[in-house]
């Protein structure tokens, strides 16, 4: 269930490079997430799909990338600039 | 709006981030790691399942420390999602207590634990324990700036803990396995089997029986506290089969 909790997280600092950027919308997403790193990533896409309605994130796509160990980073975005 | 027509697109570039998605909980969790160590708090991060005996643990700590006239200050920041029980209980102990209400979050995070610090007179602790809300999943993976993580496995739950729910014992500096004065009436289970599961998730396995009870473990477990966060201190290490070595 802390999956929510490090999807609002993921929001704060995404939303963060967006203002930063002045972009106008995400477009995609990219987290990796180690086998240890004590998260599932199902429930993780559940949480981000919660989370993302009517947010920057609406039309991003989230991608998982397999990581080592406890990894649980945000890798990269893609952001949608004028 | 696009450089070389005027058209109005957008474009789409990518940003690399590389940044742990428990960034912001790093930095309060290395924040009040700061601040225990500026005065000399010794936090110990205390996990285990609902009724693994965390709070009796707590208790009988208080006790034996009483009965040997040491009067190191304990503090405790309990997290609980909706009740203020473990704190009452613990007062009446003689534990600096308050509860920490998480409502529907399963997990202590740093800024909560700093927050938390506002309601008790934390500097004025020896050891500061932060009892974590009961669930052996989400709290393990949220660094509050302790200086230990000690998990509660009771020796009810089931010899398998350590091997289903890896990464909270992985993160364990120590296991006190509680409870055991239940034993007796649990002829199937094994304390040669629960250390085995330890041994192949822990990367330094350590374990140590107790009950609070009975009593049994707790001077060992008062002796493994008083060495821990005090890499000058005499440290007691405790290795599988409860073999203890202070050095």
């Amino acid at each position: 269930m802390h999956e929510y909790s490090l999807v609002q997280s993921m929001f704060d600092q995404i939303g963060a490079i967006v203002r930063d950027q002045g972009a106008l919308s995400v477009r995609r997403v990219r987290v990796r997430i180690g086998a240890a790193a004590g998260v599932e990533t199902e429930l993780f896409r559940t949480a981000y799909d919660v989370f993302r309605v009517r947010t920057f994130c609406d039309e991003a796509p989230l991608e998982i990338l397999d990581g080592g160990g406890d990894e649980l980073t945000l890798e990269q975005i893609e952001l949608e600039v004028p | 709006m696009c450089d070389s027509c005027g058209c109005g697109d957008t474009h789409v570039v990518p940003v690399d981030v590389h940044q742990r998605l428990l960034a912001a909980n790093d930095r309060v969790a290395a924040h009040n790691r700061e601040h225990f160590a500026d005065h000399q708090v010794v936090a110990i991060n205390l996990m285990g399942s609902p009724g693994a005996g965390k709070t009796a643990i707590l208790e009988a700590t208080a006790a034996a420390l009483a009965a040997m006239d040491d009067n190191a200050g304990l503090g405790v920041l309990a997290g609980d999602l909706a009740t203020d029980n473990d704190a009452i209980r613990l007062r009446a102990a003689g534990i600096i207590a308050e509860t920490i209400t998480t409502g529907s979050a399963c997990h202590l995070d740093a800024e909560m634990v700093h927050r938390g610090l506002h309601g008790i007179p934390w500097r004025e602790l020896d050891y500061l324990f932060i009892e974590n809300v009961g669930n052996l999943v989400c709290p393990a993976i949220y660094d509050l700036g302790q200086a230990a993580n000690v998990v509660a496995l009771s020796v009810a739950e089931g010899e398998d803990k350590p091997l289903k729910y890896p990464t909270m014992f992985r993160k364990a500096d120590l296991v006190l396995l509680t409870k055991v004065d239940l034993l007796p009436a649990l002829p199937d289970v094994s304390i040669g089997r629960i250390e085995q599961n330890l041994i192949a998730v822990m990367p330094k396995p350590a374990m140590l029986p107790i009950s609070a009870r009975t009593g049994e473990g707790v001077e060992q477990w008062i002796r493994w506290l008083r060495g821990a966060g005090h890499p000058r201190a005499a440290r007691c290490v405790i290795g599988p089969s409860a073999t203890e070595a202070c050095l």
